[in-house]
């Protein structure tokens, strides 16, 4: 790599670096919340590829699971699952 | 000479500022925090209560070239911009000046990239400052309107004749609302009648016109013309400004306005809305019995020299506040010019120069306070210093949340709910791989998901991200890794059918071996949905409203597809994200056409977006389907010049239903809906036709 180069000498460069980087909170984002019934899920995956957030992963059985923490509630993924195996349920206001 | 007044943003000011000036003509293209002006001039037109040639230009190089020649040919013309596209216009605005274009141009000022900030700074206008044009300040909503009046009155006067630049901070006024007089319209037809043109581009009127070429014995001594006319207008200023104020009853003082300067023996200056910030420390030091006067320069072109020359005289310290630095002279614009004022006048006074506020960074009464104890404490001193930079801890943003996963995207956006292009972006990288460097002519993505992807994300200007491709491309293949690295873009429809066509269509025939996908949410959504050349016809967006008078956009959308087939690249493809399989294949195809260094792989990715196509963002990937199978956007590929139709529904759905969720289209007749559906049915005839053919002629 580049690591023999003396950055230190490198002033006043403002630098993009992927290894900063991770996920964004946005769960203060939702108002309404997907819930999975997983007795209908039948693990076909459409709703982890059209999460726009990328925020569901399939889980040790295949079948979906979703971290709230990057999930602004869209509906994308109830929308499109074709068994309805997943319901919008108004958030709890404060 | 009673006026009604409305509570508006500074960006509606100038708009009514045009609309009451009657103007012409006015070329557009949106960039925040400019591009409400531009919206609400279209309102106006859309519903008949400005009667103007509205131009929906491609850039804004573009822009600024309606603009001229609209005023070479006699018309009253209006034109906005500020930041990257008035540097990108800048050629444009220099030719302005020697055809004597008396155009009225309003920059919301906003830092030009270097650092990218959306917020005020005058690096926008300063590489502007000294082409020949008049370029003033204005500090609040009120002064936005009146000056925007004043400036045709002028501009226009035949002992100027000259383009004119009006500098409205972003933000600070462009978007704060504050009470604006209204005068009426038929006041200011008196006071502004019609624009004579001396001599306009038109030869049933005129046998001269202004030329572009001179004998170089010539230069020098029409540049020192020039710096007659440019004193000429000094005056000029100040006649319109007295009768502005006998008509309207408003008066800023000409080129600059002092405030609490009769008696001072310090001086503080400023100009733009820091100045209201900049009153109140004042008033703060003078009650505290200090002698502070400030004086606003309300023109930096021509430079008010008497004016400062005059206060210099009285004082004994002056502080000069620069929201920008010319690189290179240790210093802001204004002290510069202050400072050089007074050079061979044999005033010897102290001359400091704050720099602040760069970035869009608020300006604090706090701030101006403790600049002028400072400025006091300088009387008669001499500087150790004589630029001082006022600057800021940042507290930080809210760090990233560290998560396991095998994606190229980290979870999570600044995207809109329901953000198609967030689908695009993932199965894009994910599909590519990590050895790869998307370059990003501005648009939302670059705002959403730049800070979220784990493979190098380059931010190009806005006209030349396949140019910024084709460099990372021929550097890497020097290098030998042409085959290792994919580059790609991640480019919007502006960035690809408008503002970046020409660079796009180079890096095609040059033959680069790079990947361009456009993601087509079908207007400039990171401007906040103005039409762009891949919209739809009849769509309603906020540069083509629906009105009286407009009813959507009139023009069909680019047919990108046999633009990119006309320069015989190796492999084109429409795709969306309701076909993922799909859109996978498709990428697959580009990567391995690009790898293998056969030219340039284009996808043209359809991307449905709930905020400017209103409609629930659960139904992103339904309206994309629809779009599909209705015929509104064909899924076709075009593999070495053999066409394709990808899906092929038996029988095609009426578009109705594709329609029907969007909001933009609520407002389509019956006599619109059809013309829509008989466009789609005879462009599914010739891709069936074209598909029979199979092979596209002329490849």
């Amino acid at each position: 790599m580049i690591s023999e180069i003396d950055q230190a000498k490198v002033k006043g460069l403002v630098l993009n670096d992927i290894s900063r980087k991770g996920g964004k909170y946005v769960a203060n984002w939702r108002v309404y919340r997907p819930v999975i019934d997983h007795e209908k899920c039948v693990a076909c995956g459409l709703c982890v590829t059209y999460c726009p957030e990328q925020a569901i992963e399939p889980g040790d059985d295949r079948k979906p699971v979703i971290d709230y923490r990057f999930c602004k509630g869209c509906g994308v993924c109830a929308n499109e699952c074709p068994q309805d195996a997943i319901e919008m349920e108004k958030e709890e206001t404060q | 000479m009673t006026q009604d007044f409305d509570v508006m943003p500074g960006n509606k000011a100038v708009a009514h500022g045009v609309r009451l000036a009657r103007v012409e003509v006015v070329p557009a293209f949106p960039i925040t925090p400019q591009t409400t002006i531009i919206e609400y001039i279209s309102d106006f037109v859309a519903d008949g209560e400005l009667e103007a040639e509205y131009v929906h230009t491609e850039g804004e190089h573009s822009c600024m070239a309606v603009a001229l020649g609209a005023s070479m040919a006699g018309a009253r013309t209006f034109t906005a911009t500020c930041s990257q596209g008035l540097a990108y216009m800048h050629e444009v605005v220099a030719q302005a000046t020697n055809y004597r274009a008396p155009i009225v141009m309003a920059i919301a000022n906003r830092t030009l990239g270097w650092y990218w900030s959306l917020g005020p700074d005058y690096s926008d206008i300063m590489p502007e400052m000294n082409l020949g044009w008049l370029v003033g300040f204005v500090e609040s909503n009120q002064e936005c309107l009146d000056q925007t009046l004043m400036n045709f009155k002028v501009a226009e006067d035949h002992r100027v004749l000259l383009p004119t630049m009006m500098s409205l901070d972003g933000f600070y006024l462009s978007y704060s609302q504050e009470r604006v007089y209204l005068p009426e319209i038929e006041e200011v037809d008196e006071w502004l009648p019609p624009y004579t043109a001396p001599y306009p581009v038109d030869p049933t009127l005129s046998k001269a016109w202004p030329s572009a070429s001179l004998p170089s014995q010539l230069h020098t001594t029409y540049r020192r013309l020039h710096e007659e006319v440019m004193e000429d207008a000094k005056k000029v200023i100040a006649e319109v400004d007295r009768s502005y104020m006998e008509n309207f009853g408003r008066s800023y003082g000409g080129m600059v306005e002092r405030y609490r300067c009769d008696d001072a023996d310090s001086l503080m200056v400023t100009m733009g809305s820091m100045t209201t910030a900049a009153r109140r420390a004042v008033d703060r030091l003078r009650d505290q019995g200090e002698k502070i006067g400030l004086l606003k320069l309300r023109f930096m072109r021509p430079f008010p020299r008497e004016e400062v020359v005059e206060l210099a005289e009285q004082v004994d310290s002056i502080g000069v506040v620069d929201r920008v630095v010319c690189h290179g002279t240790g210093g802001g614009m204004a002290f510069m010019d202050v400072k050089s004022a007074l050079y061979n006048t044999g005033v010897r006074v102290p001359v400091k120069n704050y720099v602040m506020g760069l970035g869009g960074e608020d300006i604090p009464i706090d701030d101006l306070y403790a600049m002028g104890r400072k400025i006091i404490r300088d009387k008669g001193k001499r500087l150790a210093e004589e630029v001082e930079f006022v600057e800021h801890a940042f507290s930080g943003g809210a760090p990233p949340v560290d998560v396991e996963s095998e994606h190229c995207v980290h979870p999570g956006s600044d995207g809109c709910a329901g953000c198609g292009a967030s689908i695009i972006i993932r199965t894009l990288l994910d599909t590519l791989g990590p050895n790869t460097i998307v370059v990003d002519p501005p648009n939302c993505a670059g705002v959403n998901y730049g800070g979220v992807v784990k493979v190098p994300w380059v931010l190009a200007n806005f006209a030349s991200a396949p140019a910024y491709e084709t460099g990372i491309y021929r550097a890497l293949r020097r290098k030998g890794k042409a085959d290792k690295v994919y580059v790609t873009s991640y480019s919007g429809d502006g960035g690809t059918v408008d503002i970046g066509l020409q660079s796009l269509s180079g890096a095609a025939e040059r033959g680069e071996s790079i990947i361009w996908l456009c993601y087509d949410n079908e207007a400039y959504m990171n401007t906040g949905i103005q039409r762009s050349g891949s919209t739809p016809m009849f769509a309603s967006t906020t540069s083509t409203p629906v009105g009286s008078v407009w009813k959507g956009k009139p023009q069909r959308r680019k047919n990108m597809l046999m633009i990119m087939a006309a320069h015989r690249i190796p492999y084109i493809a429409t795709a969306s994200l309701a076909y993922i399989p799909d859109l996978k294949r498709k990428i697959k195809k580009a990567a391995e056409v690009t790898r293998n260094g056969e030219g340039l792989a284009y996808l043209h990715v359809h991307q449905p977006c709930p905020t400017g196509w209103y409609f629930d963002p659960a139904k992103t990937v339904e309206v994309g389907r629809l779009a599909v199978q209705t015929g509104a956007f064909p899924l076709v590929e075009v593999d070495h010049g053999e066409f394709k139709l990808s899906v092929k529904p038996r029988e095609l759905k009426p578009v109705k239903e594709y329609l029907a969720p969007q909001r933009r289209f609520r407002h389509i007749s019956e006599e619109q809906l059809e013309i829509l559906q008989g466009h789609i049915n005879g462009d599914w005839e010739a891709l069936l036709g074209m598909e029979k053919e199979g092979r596209l002629p002329f490849y």
